[in-house]
């Protein structure tokens, strides 16, 4: 990795869908500040900004704090998409991104603000399909869908197949628009079909160890019966993939992490690649189909709550943690690890250098490459108008053929080569 | 034709032949470089496998041949390798090693071979690297952040008419062009004043990624820079009267598929553009200024 940039914030952050994209932050609830401060903002990060990335871009104090931010495409009538936030008193608010950043007025930027929640909000998602609809799940096991084009009466999945606890997560499923995942407190994995109104399927699991409690769920990029969970409790700090075709047990574990799982992103463009993070202040990639630990990035001084690669830049992510920071870097570092032992003889420095050196190398370098950087087909011009082209036949094996480029004269029809 | 088929044990990032059109260099994601004769119109013959890399191998590129048999190569594993081949034992080694970068090493190109060795290298990690190899055999290089997030491609302009050999006149002839994960083009020349590389235009245009760029190697007719892109469109880029660089579509209707590369025939005229849909089609420019299909490899 290297370290892109760093926010001074304890927060909750969501990435804009831009091609250089911005960072929102919300003050996340369920921390307090070394000065023991209740006070709560928002902003926005210009975080690949050349002249200052270094100060908010948008900031604006807010009464309540945060658990969670989702920032949506951009659709009719929202030209950089809306923000929405979580409170955790149970509201959840709307702003107009580009109105927020342009006039830097909260109250402005509002376009609808909601108590349809009776507690906690703790997880938002836009639907990858269908870019003005949200899920949002909270506490009491409530779950709603909003149509944020209208704001009509947000409306539920429908009946649970058992009573719910506190919903964490939850998820649209990547290719099949009306199929969502969420999980909870009492142990469960649930999926539900907004079509027929009910939860359809549910996962646990018990192991050696004890059993998962689930915290987070994300859905394969592609194939829309894949999908992963993580648990936050600490005897069981497991990451389960799982093929609901066979819903009895999980695929795939992924081992790791030593104690609860708070966070995972799987990379929309490359199935191959997933980041975790948790309670042992770790943030792990991972290859989730052949459940291979790929590398672990600088440790951070507290839990690392929250990861999340930028969704139109999936070379970057960012990991925020309860030490008040959010770190984005980059998913590969090349570079020759940097010795950092202490050699000195001397006590005194011993401590001193051990103690300053908070960010260690990483102690990989990643030999997977991603999806996105695998060219399929090439061409290239030689010496006399010879064309070498590269190209991916049926079975996904790359062949080269030679070919000579032949003009013809005007009007005629020409010939390529032969 | 010549058709080579199961080359490498997996995919095929690049394919290119040398000054003479005598050998192919193909490079993989299994980590090799091979080495090709091409013997005729149907024959071919492995005569090298080049290991050292620990990544896949994205782009390789021949030296102009007064320089000797040299090709670079670059990497995932966030380097550029040279490579050389001894004439009198027709071995190849590894003749200097590029590790400046600390990403995935994109694009490798060599400068107009009458401004000496240099090679143009750029990175996942959003710089660009300009390598002289000295006359004594030593190397230097300058880097510099080219684009906010990763670089993918990029193509040096051709020389302008000069008859000068003096070393400082060549090297203010140094400029190029830059592609990245920024959706943005960007040209770029060397400034003997503060003796490094200065941003001379900024290309805006596409809607994503731009995967490759390509000057036009003519400096007959006027000088087009093509860039293809994420976005399933290739960006013709053209100075009006007054230098400013504008843009026109190669084709109104989009690509099928993302526009992975473009390159241009020797003489300038012809552009082959490879699309994701396997498909290679190739364009030139009419009386009018617009640019038609000039047929597609279907092959």
């Amino acid at each position: 990795m290297v370290k892109i940039n760093e926010i001074a914030r304890t927060s909750t952050f969501a990435w804009s869908l831009d091609s250089l994209p911005l960072l929102a932050t919300g003050t996340v609830a369920g921390a307090v500040d070394v000065d023991f401060s209740s006070s709560a903002s928002l902003e926005v990060w210009d975080t690949f900004s050349a002249t200052n990335k270094n100060d908010p871009i948008f900031s604006a104090p807010v009464e309540n704090r945060f658990y969670a931010l989702a920032w949506s495409k951009p659709f009719e009538g929202r030209p950089k998409g809306l923000l929405a936030g979580a409170f955790e008193n149970g509201v959840i608010e709307f702003w107009d991104a580009e109105i927020l950043i342009k006039s830097k007025d909260l109250k402005k930027a509002s376009v609808h603000k909601s108590h349809k929640h009776s507690g906690p909000v703790k997880s938002l998602q836009f639907s990858p399909s269908q870019d003005h609809v949200m899920v949002s799940g909270g506490a009491q096991g409530q779950i709603f869908i909003w149509d944020t084009k209208v704001f009509s009466e947000p409306f539920s999945p429908g009946q649970a197949m058992t009573p719910m606890d506190d919903v964490t997560s939850v998820a649209w499923n990547n290719s099949i628009s009306h199929i969502i995942a969420s999980t909870g407190s009492n142990g469960y994995t649930s999926i539900w079909d907004l079509k027929s109104k009910r939860e359809v399927l549910h996962l646990s699991y018990s192991g050696p160890s004890g059993r998962a409690n689930f915290s987070h769920v994300a859905w394969h990029p592609t194939q829309s019966t894949k999908l992963i969970t993580a648990s936050d409790n600490d005897s069981c700090p497991l990451i389960l993939t799982w093929d609901l075709r066979n819903s009895n047990e999980p695929e795939k574990i992924l081992e790791g992490h030593k104690k609860g799982v708070l966070s995972l992103d799987w990379c929309k463009q490359d199935p191959n690649l997933l980041i975790s993070s948790g309670k042992d202040n770790t943030t792990f990639l991972w290859n989730p189909i052949t459940a291979e630990k790929l590398g672990e990035y600088p440790t951070t001084a507290n839990w690392a709550f929250q990861t999340g690669f930028a969704p139109a830049v999936p070379d970057i992510f960012a990991t925020a943690s309860f030490d008040g920071k959010i770190i984005i870097q980059s998913l590969q570092d090349t570079s020759p690890p940097v010795s950092t032992k202490v050699t000195s003889n001397d006590d005194n420095v011993f401590w001193n250098q051990i103690s300053t050196t908070e960010t260690q190398q990483p102690v990989f370098q990643i030999k997977q490459a991603p999806e996105w950087l695998k060219r399929p087909s090439s061409v290239s011009f030689g010496f006399g108008s010879k064309i070498v082209q590269v190209k991916k036949d049926e079975s996904g094996k790359s062949i080269i053929n030679i070919l000579k480029f032949v003009s013809k004269s005007q009007g005629g029809s020409s010939k390529l080569y032969e | 034709m010549v058709a080579i088929g199961n080359a490498h044990d997996d995919l095929i990032h690049d394919a290119v032949l040398d000054y003479y059109g005598k050998r192919l260099a193909t490079s993989s994601s299994d980590k090799t470089i091979k080495i090709f004769e091409i013997e005729g119109t149907e024959n071919y013959k492995l005569v090298t496998t080049l290991t050292g890399h620990e990544g896949p191998v994205w782009q390789v590129a021949w030296a102009h041949p007064k320089f000797g048999s040299i090709l670079a190569s670059c990497s995932y594993d966030g380097r550029a390798l040279i490579w050389k081949e001894q004439p009198e034992t027709q071995q190849w080694s590894i003749i200097a090693e590029h590790s400046a970068h600390q990403a995935s090493v994109n694009s490798v190109s060599w400068a107009p071979h009458e401004l000496g060795a240099v090679l143009l290298v750029t990175s996942s990690d959003g710089k660009v690297s300009v390598v002289d190899f000295n006359e004594d055999g030593t190397t230097s290089h300058v880097i510099f952040d080219a684009h906010a997030i990763g670089i993918n491609s990029a193509s040096w302009a051709p020389l302008n008419n000069t008859n000068s050999k003096d070393a400082s006149v060549l090297k203010q002839q140094r400029r190029f062009v830059t592609c990245g994960s920024d959706n943005l083009a960007k040209i770029w020349k060397f400034d003997a004043a503060s003796n490094s590389y200065v941003e001379e235009a900024k290309l805006e245009g596409h809607t994503d990624w731009v995967r490759d760029v390509a000057w036009s190697p003519s400096v007959l007719t006027r000088s087009y820079i093509a860039t293809a892109s994420q976005d399933r469109t290739v960006l013709i880029w053209s100075q009006d009267n007054n230098g400013v660089w504008q843009k026109q579509l190669l084709t109104e209707e989009k690509f099928p598929d993302v526009c992975w590369r473009c390159s241009w025939s020797l003489s300038g005229n012809i552009l082959a553009v490879s699309g994701g849909d396997n498909k290679v089609s190739l364009w030139k420019e009419n009386l009018q200024g617009k640019w038609e299909s000039a047929g597609e490899v279907d092959q």
